[in-house]
C-alpha cells in the first residue's frame, strides 16, 4: 500500500511543473469553496466540482458548474481525475489532508468564515493559489464599496427560513445584513415564534425562499399567516442559497436589499 | 347528567385552549391580542375539538361494525395510513396544495381500510383483526419513513416525527377548516348510522332481517371514517388512541351500545385531544412533548385494561 | 292463505323453493345438514339479497324498513352470538319489541347484562328478541338448542300459544324429530337446497335421512352394500 502510495506521488510530483505554476486540474469538495473557484478560476482550470454545485435549489452557479465532473466531496472521488489542487473547507476529516498530502496533492483548505474580514481573506487565498489575483482584487473591491457605502441606522429585522429558525444577531448573516442596514434582532435559540411575530412583529421581515417549491413541515410553518405577512412589518424576499455560504455571491443581493429598504 | 358534565368539561377545556397561559395575555394591546387567539389558539383549539371528535367518532362507529371494542382507527391502520397517503401525495409526487394533501390522505385511510377487510374480513375474531392492524400499521409507518427519506427536500426526513406522532402547533385557520369541515360533515354522516350500527349488534344475519342493508353500511362507515380522519390527518399527522379509548367511555354511557355511543365518543374524544394539546403546551418541559405521545401514555393503559377485561371474549 | 313464497333461490345453497303458510299453523322444517333449512329462512327473512317473490299478508315484507319489519316477520338465527355486553332489555328492545313481554320468565334477568347470564338464559333473552315484536311471521332456526328439556317444552308451548292468537304463523328450523312430530302442524323436509316432502310418514324419509321408524323410536337404517367396496 505504501510503495503504491509513493508511486503515485512520484507520478503527480513529475507531473506538475514547480510550485509557482497555477494548478491546470482544480478540484473543490465543498459548496462554498465550489462557489469561489467558480468565480475566480478559468474555465480551463478546473477539474471537478461537487454535485451540491450543480443543483439549481443551491446555489445560482449551478448551470456553470455542470460544465465539469461531479464529486461528492471525497477524496476518493477525485484523485482519479488526477487533481494539482484540491480545495476544501472546514478542514473535516483531517486525515484528508494528510492522504493528500501523501499522494502529492496540493491542498488548500480554508475555515468557516465568520466575519466579512474572513470571507475576504478567503477571496484572496483561494485566487492566489489558482494564480488569478486580478479576478480576486475585483471581487475584493465591491466587498469594500459594499462596507464603504453602509447606511448608519438599521432596520429592526428578522431572517426567517423554513419552521422558524432565523440567524444569530452577531453571525456573518447579521453582519451581511447589516451591510444593506438591516439589524438582525437577537432570538433566542436562533428561532422565531409565530407568536412573537404577532406580538412584536419586526419593520422588516427577511424572508428566505430556500427549496421553496418543496414540499416539508418547515415550509407550510411558512404559509401561516403569521409567517406570511406579520402586520406592520415589510416582508422582503431573499434568494435563499446565497445564505447557505455567505459568500461573496451575496454582494449583489445585499445591493439589492439595501436599495430596496 | 352525566352527558351534561361532559359537555361542561368540554366548554371549559376549550375555553382554557384558547385562555392559557394566560400571563402573556396581559400584557399585549388588544389588536394583536385579537390575531393573537384568532390566528395561532383557536385554530389549534378548533383542530383539537374536530381531530378528538372525529377520531372517537369514527373510533365507535369502526368499533360497531367490527363488533370489536379493539377496532379503532390507529389499531387498524387507517391512521398511518392516511398518513402514509399524505406524505406521498406532498412529499414524492410535489402535490402540495392543501386540497391534494386531503385527497392523498383520503385516499390513504381508505387503502388501509379496505386491505384490513380484506385480511380480516368483516367477522374477524379479534385476533386477526389486531394482527392485520398490526401489519398494516407497521407497513404503513416503515413506508411514510421511508418516502420521507426519498424525498427531494432534505427536510423532509425531520418532518417524519410530527406525521408518526402528530402535531397541532403553528397551524393556520384555513388548515383548521380544511380538517374541520370534512371532520363535521363525517361525523354528521355517522351519527345518522347510529340506529343500523346498534341493530348490528344482534349480529349481521338479525340486523339484515331487519331490513338494514349491511354491505351498504358497512361502505358507509368506511367511507366516512376515511373522510373523516384522513382530512385530519393531512393536517396534523396521525394521533393514536384517542379513538380506542372515547369509545370506551362513550358505551359506559350507552349502556353498552355501540352505534348510539358515536356522539358521546366524538364529546369524549373531543375533550381527550384539548386536553392532551393543554398537557402539551404548559408542561414545564425544555422541549416541545409530541401530542402523539401524550396520548399514548394516557390511552396505553387503557389498552391494557381493555384486554384483560376482554377475556371473557378472547376465551369464548 | 298468509303467507305465500315462490322461487326463492340462492346460489349453490337454495334452488327454486316454493311454500305457503296458513294462519294459525307451526309448520316445523327439518332435514340433514346442509340441506337448506337456514337458507331458506334466510331467502324468507330477506338476508343474502333479494330472491323470488314473497306475499305475507298480502305484503312484500322484505321491502319494509326496520321501522315496519319487526311487525311482519323475526329472525331467529342459530348461532347465538353476542358482540356487546348490553342489558337484557335493550336487546330485546332492539329487536323492535316491547321488553315487558313476559312470557319468557325473563323478569329477574331484564336488568342484568347479557353476558354475565347463563347459556341458557341468554338464549331466552334472544329468543325473547324475536318473539317480542308479536311478527306476522316468526322464522325460528333452531330455537330448543341451548335450552334445557323443561324449556325446550316450554318454549315450543309459548310458540304455538303465541301464533295461536290469530293472524299470524311459524315457521320453524329443527333437528329434533320427534319435537316436531309433537307440535308441528306440518312437517316440511328438505334435501339438497330443495324441498323434497311433506311429513315424515313417507318412504323418501328414510332415504333422506338414513333413519327409520322402529316402532316408537328411529334407528338407522341398515346402509345397503356400498358397490364401490371390494366384492
Amino acid at each position: 500500500m505504501r510503495a503504491f502510495a509513493s508511486l503515485l506521488a512520484i507520478s503527480f510530483a513529475l507531473a506538475a511543473e514547480g510550485a509557482d505554476a497555477a494548478p491546470r486540474r482544480v478540484a473543490s469538495l465543498n459548496l462554498c469553496t465550489d462557489e469561489l473557484v467558480l468565480m475566480l478560476g478559468q474555465p480551463g482550470q478546473i477539474v471537478s466540482v461537487t454535485h451540491l454545485a450543480q443543483s439549481a435549489a443551491e446555489t445560482p452557479l449551478w448551470r456553470r458548474a455542470r460544465r465539469y465532473a461531479r464529486n461528492d466531496g471525497s477524496l476518493l472521488s477525485v484523485a482519479p481525475m488526477r487533481p494539482d489542487l484540491v480545495v476544501s473547507m472546514g478542514g473535516g476529516v483531517r486525515d484528508r489532508l494528510r492522504i493528500a498530502g501523501r499522494l502529492g496533492i496540493r491542498t488548500l483548505d480554508l475555515p468557516f468564515a465568520r466575519s466579512i474580514a474572513d470571507v475576504e481573506e478567503n477571496v484572496r487565498r483561494v485566487a492566489a493559489a489558482l494564480g488569478r489575483p486580478r479576478a480576486g482584487a475585483a471581487l475584493l473591491s465591491r466587498i469594500a464599496a459594499l462596507k464603504a457605502a453602509r447606511p448608519a441606522a438599521g432596520a429592526d429585522t428578522i431572517w426567517i427560513g423554513g419552521g422558524g429558525r432565523t440567524v444569530s444577531a452577531q453571525g456573518l448573516e447579521a453582519q451581511w445584513m447589516a451591510l444593506a442596514g438591516l439589524r438582525q434582532r437577537a432570538m433566542r435559540g436562533d428561532r422565531v415564534s409565530l407568536q412573537t411575530l404577532l406580538a412584536r412583529p419586526p419593520a422588516v421581515l427577511l424572508r428566505s425562499d430556500y427549496r421553496q417549491g418543496q414540499y416539508s413541515s418547515g415550509q407550510r410553518w411558512l404559509t401561516h399567516p403569521a409567517a406570511r405577512q406579520p402586520s406592520r412589518a415589510r416582508v422582503i424576499a431573499t434568494d435563499g442559497r446565497l445564505w447557505t455560504c455567505m459568500g461573496p455571491l451575496l454582494v449583489g443581493e445585499i445591493v439589492r436589499l439595501r436599495d430596496a429598504r | 347528567m352525566r352527558a351534561a358534565l361532559l359537555l361542561v368539561a368540554l366548554a371549559l377545556a376549550f375555553a382554557a385552549s384558547i385562555l392559557l397561559p394566560f400571563g402573556l395575555l396581559g400584557s399585549l394591546d388588544p389588536d394583536i391580542l385579537w390575531s393573537l387567539i384568532v390566528e395561532l389558539r383557536l385554530p389549534r383549539a378548533l383542530l383539537a375539538l374536530a381531530y378528538g371528535a372525529t377520531l372517537g367518532a369514527s373510533g365507535a362507529a369502526v368499533q360497531a361494525l367490527f363488533a370489536n371494542p379493539l377496532a379503532s382507527p390507529d389499531l387498524t391502520g387507517t391512521t398511518s395510513g392516511a398518513a402514509l397517503g399524505a406524505v406521498v401525495t406532498a412529499y414524492l409526487f410535489g402535490f402540495a396544495a392543501p386540497v391534494a394533501l386531503s385527497i392523498g390522505s383520503v385516499v390513504g385511510a381508505l387503502g388501509a381500510l379496505a386491505l384490513l377487510l380484506a385480511l380480516a374480513g368483516p367477522k374477524a375474531e379479534t385476533a386477526t383483526l389486531l394482527l392485520s392492524g398490526l401489519a398494516i400499521s407497521a407497513l404503513a409507518g416503515a413506508l411514510t419513513t421511508l418516502a420521507l427519506a426519498l424525498a427531494p427536500s432534505p427536510f423532509a426526513f425531520y418532518d417524519a416525527y410530527d406525521w408518526l406522532m402528530g402535531s397541532l402547533i403553528d397551524r393556520s385557520l384555513e388548515q383548521a377548516a380544511f380538517a374541520g369541515l370534512p371532520a363535521v360533515l363525517a361525523i354528521a354522516l355517522l351519527l345518522r348510522l347510529g340506529p343500523a350500527l346498534d341493530r348490528l349488534s344482534l349480529g349481521e344475519e338479525v340486523a339484515q332481517s331487519l331490513g338494514h342493508d349491511v354491505t351498504r353500511l358497512r361502505l358507509w362507515v368506511i367511507c366516512l371514517t376515511a373522510l373523516g380522519v384522513g382530512a385530519c390527518v393531512a393536517i396534523c399527522g396521525a394521533i393514536g388512541f384517542v379513538g380506542l379509548v372515547a369509545p370506551i367511555f362513550a358505551r359506559r354511557l350507552t349502556r353498552g351500545h355501540p352505534g348510539r355511543a358515536i356522539l358521546p365518543a366524538a364529546l369524549v374524544g373531543a375533550l381527550l385531544l384539548l386536553v392532551a394539546d393543554l398537557a402539551v403546551r404548559l408542561a414545564p418541559l425544555g422541549r416541545t412533548l409530541p401530542i402523539g405521545v401524550v396520548t399514548a401514555l394516557i390511552g396505553a393503559p387503557f389498552f391494557l385494561w381493555l384486554v384483560a377485561h376482554m377475556r371473557w371474549r378472547l376465551a369464548s | 292463505m298468509m303467507l305465500e313464497a315462490s322461487n326463492l333461490s340462492l346460489p349453490g345453497r337454495l334452488f327454486d323453493a316454493s311454500i305457503r303458510i296458513a294462519e294459525g299453523e307451526l309448520v316445523c322444517l327439518v332435514g340433514p345438514n346442509g340441506s337448506g333449512k337456514t337458507s331458506l329462512l334466510h331467502a324468507l327473512a330477506g338476508i343474502a339479497g333479494p330472491s323470488g317473490e314473497m306475499r305475507l299478508d298480502g305484503i312484500d315484507p322484505r321491502t319494509l324498513g326496520p321501522a315496519r319489519r319487526p311487525g311482519f316477520l323475526t329472525y331467529l338465527p342459530a348461532t347465538r352470538d353476542i358482540a356487546w355486553p348490553l342489558v337484557a332489555r335493550d336487546l330485546i328492545a332492539l329487536g323492535g319489541g316491547d321488553a315487558s313481554f313476559a312470557a319468557l320468565e325473563l323478569d329477574r334477568l331484564l336488568d342484568r347484562r347479557v353476558d354475565t347470564l347463563s347459556t341458557g338464559e341468554r338464549s331466552r333473552v334472544l329468543i325473547a328478541r324475536a318473539l317480542a315484536p308479536r311478527p306476522k311471521l316468526l322464522l325460528l332456526d333452531e330455537p330448543t338448542a341451548n335450552l334445557d328439556p323443561l324449556w325446550q317444552i316450554r318454549l315450543m308451548e309459548l310458540v304455538r300459544a303465541e301464533i295461536g292468537r290469530g293472524g299470524r304463523a311459524a315457521l320453524i328450523a329443527i333437528h329434533d324429530l320427534d319435537a316436531a312430530s309433537r307440535y308441528a302442524d306440518r312437517i316440511i323436509v328438505m334435501r339438497e337446497g330443495r324441498i323434497a316432502a311433506e311429513g315424515l310418514d313417507g318412504p323418501q324419509v328414510a332415504d333422506i335421512f338414513g333413519i327409520e321408524r322402529d316402532g316408537a323410536e328411529w334407528r338407522a337404517v341398515r346402509a345397503p352394500a356400498d358397490p364401490r367396496s371390494s366384492p
